[in-house]
């Protein structure tokens, strides 16, 4: 349990100190009215009041582009037929650029709010101990600004390529944004409320059983990749870890031999060689005589979501067997003598003492994978891209074998239908959320805090 | 069970020829791709089912090399694969640095927003990521599709990297500090060489996935030279093309560093995943 009882940089609000003394409401009027103003006057501290108050000017400056991008982002643009297209309103342009303000704003907003912890902080920390000259403040500050340089990159990364695009395609969920008729920049798109929840929730016989179905699949496709190769993968490792052969580390070898190559390359290799024609398994199962026709791997719907599964178990299966392997290996060595001590054979010491401590080992990793197996975009993409057709491929985009993720994949790169793909990448977003939950209260139950 | 009992051997042969049957559907596929890599001619449909059945050439890879952009993608993969593991680990160790040593505003939602936006997939928000690097004119750039995959990797290896951190005790950093050590200077010489092996571990993992990535470089890159190595063994075996003996080739070529190094590496490999388990 790392409970963090001695931070480094004393957290000073949690200090016993007069709460409403008239001079720190003062301050806090001062500090609120104006980013920096408590600083440069009665704190004393110009170098940091006057960032402060630079961050401010700033901001104030660009009111007016930050109203106009607001503002691009409410109406996404008016049709202008008649300009030249490169002259016309880029809807999409003007939705991101408006995302992006917010996020500003919202950084802008947390500075202010740190700005004034900041000032109450000088405030009750006393004249005395605040550097005076111009020069302790500044290795005072570069001292306290640590955190914040540390931080800084990694949070613009993230606020302009996680948070600003997750944003995005939420709202875009929200528009009419698809082709033919509203794809920037020749025309604009515009806001249509919950109309394509509506389409895809019931609205439209034909986009309403694409989504069932391609829904059921990804999550049948989920459950069966990770309990197939999470049972193949632990049955080796057990058989490897129990049995005396004297081959052992050659099958080890060759077991670990799927999970080094790339997904990829695996994919490719399985696509040819299950092709219907001319790939190596029919041409080996009519050589040996098995089958007198080619099977249709790859193109008869159900036979195609099997191999999809069979070959997820093929390239999956390694990373349970290192995993149960790992676990087993951290089962303390006492513990197994002293449950043969006490006289269990060898199964019983397997079901009763190995068994569930892999288990609870591998229990959050078999969740997180299912997590994963529900978005494995190259497990479909490179084997089948989605295929078989079925009746409404055509009209749709999912195939027998496509699931929600290789589904947006076409619905937007293909069809161009971003608002349908963004109703998707929603719907992905609420079925991960238990997940993300899930992930959340386990780091906290393992760490005692955050 | 009897039968077992009375003959041992019984039973270690059952399980030799499981597990005999379980390796040759493992190896049949990579054998098949080695032994395509080595057959003459290009399309699949001329090649046995049986490898290395229809004779031996090397005139793949000599195509590899000069017939193709294959030395080109190689570079491209190398050098944003490397861009993205060298400023993963300097990004996510710095912050994970702050986030395991200092008290500050926000903290505990910083935290907690990471914790959420792991499980996202970012290529979700392909067509906002698309946009935003139009706007800084970033596509088509190497460094564009590295800032994409650096993004995505820091939620993650910035909590694996705390909780490491947190494992090792403060005493020795605050012993540096009364010194009067710079955060900077402590950081780099004192807890960036204990976190050593996490550092390394998150170096290989987060090497394969740019190295291997297909969606976003399909989605970014755009002109025949800055092709990566995923689209040009794809463009192989496109639905245009059919040249399955040439992309064989190129896939050895790719995956063979890989299985000699988890090959060396199998007994660490083990104990790293169940360190994993047990600790994240």
């Amino acid at each position: 349990m790392a409970v963090i009882t001695a931070p480094a940089e004393q957290d000073t609000t949690s200090r016993s100190h007069p709460a409403t003394s008239p001079s720190e409401r003062h301050v806090r009027i001062l500090a609120a009215t104006f980013m920096g103003l408590a600083h440069l006057t009665v704190l004393r501290q110009r170098l940091k009041g006057a960032l402060f108050a630079l961050v401010e000017a700033i901001f104030l400056a660009s009111i007016p582009t930050i109203a106009g991008n607001v503002a691009g982002l409410i109406t996404l643009g008016t049709p202008q037929p008649d300009l030249p297209t490169k002259d016309r309103d880029h809807s999409t342009f003007l939705m991101i650029d408006g995302v992006v303000t917010l996020a500003v704003v919202a950084v802008f907003a947390a500075v202010y709010y740190i700005s004034v912890r900041s000032a109450l902080t000088e405030h009750r920390l006393g004249g005395a101990e605040r550097p005076r000259t111009i020069r302790d403040q500044l290795s005072a500050l570069t001292t306290r600004a640590f955190p914040i340089l540390g931080l800084s990159p990694m949070l613009v990364l993230i606020l302009f390529f996680v948070v600003v695009p997750l944003v995005f395609s939420t709202l875009v969920a929200f528009t009419n944004y698809s082709s033919p008729e509203h794809v920037p920049p020749a025309n604009t798109v515009d806001w249509v409320g919950l109309d394509n929840f509506a389409t895809m929730f019931g609205g439209s016989a034909l986009w309403t059983g694409a989504l069932t179905r391609v829904f059921v699949w990804t999550t049948v496709w989920a459950v069966l990749a990770v309990s197939t190769t999470f049972c193949g993968g632990m049955l080796l490792a057990i058989v490897l870890h129990e049995s005396n052969i004297r081959i052992k580390p050659v099958f080890r070898a060759i077991f670990i031999l799927p999970y080094a190559v790339p997904a990829v390359v695996t994919m490719l290799i399985w696509r040819n060689m299950l092709n219907g024609a001319f790939g190596a398994v029919n041409k080996t199962l009519i050589g040996l005589g098995i089958v007198d026709q080619p099977i249709p791997w790859l193109s008869d719907p159900w036979l195609a979501k099997f191999v999809v599964v069979a070959i997820g178990l093929w390239a999956g299966f390694p990373y349970f067997m290192l995993l149960t392997m790992g676990a087993m290996t951290a089962i303390p060595r006492d513990l197994l003598e002293a449950a043969a001590l006490d006289g269990a054979t060898k199964s019983q010491r397997f079901r009763h003492v190995i068994l569930p401590l892999v288990l609870y080992q591998t229990a959050p990793l078999i969740i997180m994978s299912l997590a994963m197996n529900f978005n494995n975009f190259g497990a479909i993409f490179f084997l089948t891209a989605g295929g078989p057709t079925v009746a409404d491929t055509t009209a749709t985009g999912a195939g027998a074998t496509d699931i929600l993720i290789t589904w947006i994949y076409n619905l937007t790169v293909g069809l161009m239908h971003y608002n349908y793909g963004s109703v998707i990448a929603v719907m992905i977003f609420l079925v991960l959320a238990p997940f993300a939950i899930f992930n959340f209260r386990r780091t906290k139950a393992f760490k005692g805090e955050l | 069970m009897d039968i077992l009992k009375a003959r041992p051997w019984m039973g270690n042969l059952i399980v030799l020829v499981g597990l005999s049957l379980a390796a040759v559907v493992v190896i049949w596929p990579i054998l098949y791709t080695l032994g395509a890599a080595f057959a003459p001619g290009n399309s699949i449909g001329g090649l046995s089912a049986v490898p290395f059945a229809d004779g031996f050439t090397v005139a793949h890879f000599l195509h590899l090399a000069s017939g193709t952009g294959y030395p080109r993608w190689f570079l491209n993969s190398f050098l944003i694969a490397s861009g993205t593991t060298i400023g993963t680990l300097v990004l996510a160790s710095l912050a994970a640095y702050v986030f395991s040593r200092f008290t500050f505003a926000f903290k505990r939602s910083l935290m907690t927003a990471l914790l959420v936006l792991q499980i996202f997939p970012s290529f979700v928000g392909m067509i906002a990521v698309y946009v935003v690097l139009l706007r800084i004119n970033g596509l088509d750039t190497l460094w564009g599709l590295v800032l994409v995959y650096l993004a995505g990797n820091m939620p993650y290896t910035i909590w694996l990297v705390k909780s490491y951190l947190d494992t090792i005790p403060k005493g020795l950093d605050e012993a540096a500090r009364l010194d009067g050590a710079s955060h900077l200077r402590i950081f780099a010489t004192i807890v960036m060489p204990i976190a050593r092996p996490i550092l390394i571990f998150l170096a290989i993992t987060t090497f394969a996935a740019p190295w291997m990535d297909f969606i976003f470089p399909k989605l970014v890159l755009r002109s025949p030279e800055q092709q990566t190595l995923a689209l040009g063994l794809v463009s192989f075996v496109s639905d245009k093309n059919n040249d399955f003996t040439t992309f064989a080739a190129g896939a050895i070529v790719v995956a063979i560093p890989f299985i000699v190094f988890f090959l060396l590496t199998q007994k660490s490999l083990i104990s790293s995943m169940a360190g994993g388990a047990v600790k994240e």
